[in-house]
């Protein structure tokens, strides 16, 4: 059942049949471009996960007739969006067909009387927004990988937006979709039925299965979005502690402020500002007695952002923050719409300078659990980096995790750099364990091992079934039903299982 | 530019700031040029710097456009201003 062949020049004719010669690649620069994705990865083995080849359909008949051949003929499917995923979602583990939908592009229809926006999945929110504009309108999924992020990257990871504390995240933003089941069959899935209805209590609610899944269950071809009035206002304020339990404290206060036009609230910790002073531009002259830093930001009319604004500087200070200035804390803060910037190079403990790629582990921990991981975590990633001698620590920051209520859960993230270059066979298992001792420490405290990346490769997806409990067995049995031949992004979530398989993922 | 100016092409004299850091340019931070002997650091013209710097303002201001129509500072609201308290 999961032997897959490997890809004939008939299924090519046929795949060019269906989009045209211009829809196929078969180029090893396009391929090669498509087989990575900016989480780590094992650069030393990167040629045995190269796909056979590269499809760009228009249409979501298309995709439908390319998965219905891939079906029939055991071909590996894999969808790709802006390919920034940090937990190797889009990476074509079997290789077989990567779908990029970068030219589902299209806005389809802008309703200004329901307030949605209907899109193709290629779109970028950022391309999509300067749209909307015109209309004095917004779609505000806000992820620090704004401009290059596609919607239906969003939906495959069931995103995590900085300011999902006023509008919420891609789940609360997405309405309904329709999607590409892995034999073929096109389908819409919202909260109930309905294309633009927001609550329904119809059947299951199948927008939320078919959310976050990583392409292992089919691919969306077409969604239908939120419209929100543009903000009028935007304000943004960073204080600075003397200490990361001042700073903690404080982050507690600022949260369950109830201020409805509170985007979010984040908390950068010591090692953060050490990486910050050595590597970055932001805080190196501050003093010494600086030590940590929370981060807010609100959105909303003028009458709103005001009065919370200042209800803000009062609890920053009471809380014993001291008021980083304006510079920093509207220049700092248009800065995470896009973290791309962050510079790619990190230190050896001589404290020499080499490149370095930037992963992000993530989890969701409870607020009272914030000062434990943090500690556990810095003292997982030191091991590791003694170890290997190819790991830097760059900090950590805790952010606000619900939507519309940002107070109980954090989305807690670690900064490591890594030395790409210097991996092998013999360190790789290595980073693989750290990454799993950082999620198993998320779950020895109450949290889930990922808040918005995805948990699909070696290090996390084995934990998956520990944090599932019986609902990963349900995973399995839905799996098994919509793609019985295993063909809709293999390899991924420990998922193979479902089929008897038990294939550790990267060899 | 018209012409050739020094200025515009050779970067000032480095200022140490930590151990790590150096500057040239106000609001500019350099990785120490000693710490890197595995990666050279690159020379860079001044203008050229410049112009990355100029380029980023101009990146946070556009951000700023995009997301709300106006950006409220604390020193709008009297309670603060561009630099640190204390
Ligand atoms: C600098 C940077 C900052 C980031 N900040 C954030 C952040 O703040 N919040 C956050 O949530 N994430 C963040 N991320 C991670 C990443 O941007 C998100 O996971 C994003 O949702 C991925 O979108 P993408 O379009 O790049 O998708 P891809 O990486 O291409 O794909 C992601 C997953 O979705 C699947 N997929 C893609 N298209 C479809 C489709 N049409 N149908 C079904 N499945 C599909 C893929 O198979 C893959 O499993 C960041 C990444 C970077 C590089």
């Amino acid at each position: 059942m999961n032997t897959f062949v490997a890809i004939g020049d008939t299924v090519v004719d046929e795949l060019r049949a269906i989009l045209g010669d211009e829809g196929v690649l078969i180029g090893k620069a396009a391929r090669y471009n498509r087989t990575r994705v900016p989480a780590p990865f094992p650069v030393h083995r990167w040629a045995e996960y190269v796909p056979d080849l590269v499809v760009l359909p228009r249409t979501a008949e298309q995709v439908s007739e390319v998965v219905k051949l891939a079906n029939r003929e055991r071909i590996p499917v894999v969808p790709r969006a802006g390919g920034t995923g940090l937990n190797d979602g889009a990476l074509p583990l079997k290789r077989g067909i990567v779908v990029d939908i970068k030219r589902m592009n299209q806005i389809k229809e802008v309703d200004l009387v329901d307030r949605t926006v209907t899109v193709g999945p290629g779109i970028n929110m950022l391309k999509l927004n300067e749209e909307l504009r015109k209309h004095n309108v917004m779609f505000p999924d806000d992820p620090a990988s704004y401009p290059c992020s596609l919607v239906g990257g969003r939906i495959g990871t069931s995103g995590w937006s900085l300011i999902g504390g006023r509008y919420g995240h891609t789940r609360d933003l997405v309405i309904s979709f329709q999607i590409v089941l892995p034999t073929g069959e096109i389908i819409e899935v919202g909260d109930g039925g309905g294309r633009k209805i927001r609550k329904s209590s119809s059947g299951f609610q199948l927008k939320h299965l078919f959310m976050g899944h990583q392409g292992t269950l089919g691919i969306v071809t077409e969604a239908t979005l939120e419209l929100v009035p543009r903000p009028e206002m935007e304000f943004a304020a960073f204080f600075h502690y003397p200490s990361y339990t001042a700073a903690w404290e404080s982050t507690g206060a600022l949260a369950k402020s109830g201020l409805a036009s509170l985007g979010g609230v984040v908390l950068f910790d010591e090692y953060k500002l050490r990486y910050l002073r050595r590597d970055d531009e932001a805080y190196i002259p501050r003093p010494d007695h600086v030590r940590a830093v929370v981060a807010t930001a609100l959105y909303g009319t003028r009458d709103e952002v005001e009065p919370a604004a200042r209800r803000i500087m009062r609890i920053g200070r009471e809380s014993g923050g001291t008021y980083l200035g304006d510079e920093i804390s509207s220049g700092d803060w248009a800065s995470r719409h896009d973290r791309y910037a962050t510079p790619l190079h990190g230190r050896l403990d001589t404290g020499e300078v080499v490149p370095m790629s930037w992963h992000c582990e993530d989890a969701s921990i409870n607020y009272s659990q914030l000062p434990a991981v943090m500690e556990k975590w810095h003292a997982i990633t030191a091991r590791y980096a003694e170890k290997t001698g190819i790991l830097d620590d760059w900090g950590m920051f805790a952010y606000t995790n619900g939507a519309y209520k940002p107070w109980g859960d954090y989305l807690t993230e670690i900064d490591i750099g890594i030395w790409e270059q210097k991996l092998s066979d013999d360190n790789w298992p290595d980073w693989v364990a750290c990454k799993r001792e950082i999620a198993q420490v998320a779950l020895d405290h109450g949290g889930s091992i990922t808040a918005c990346h995805g948990a699909t490769r070696e290090g996390d997806a084995e934990l998956i079934p520990v944090e599932m409990g019986g609902g990963f067995d349900v995973m399995l049995k839905i799996k098994a039903a919509l793609d019985p031949n295993n063909i809709m992004n293999p390899g991924k979530y420990e998922l193979d299982r479902a089929y008897g398989l038990d294939e550790k993922v990267f060899r | 530019m018209i012409g050739f100016r020094l200025s515009a092409q050779k970067p000032p004299e480095a200022r140490r700031i930590t151990d790590d850091v150096i500057q040239r340019f106000e609001h500019i931070y350099e990785v120490d040029p000693a710490k890197m002997t595995i990666i050279e650091q690159q020379d860079m013209p001044a203008w050229d710097t410049m112009r990355i710097v100029d380029s980023r303002w101009e990146h946070l201001a556009w951000m700023h456009d995009h997301w709300a129509d106006a950006v409220l500072t604390a020193e709008d609201l009297g309670e603060g201003g561009p630099h640190p308290d204390g």
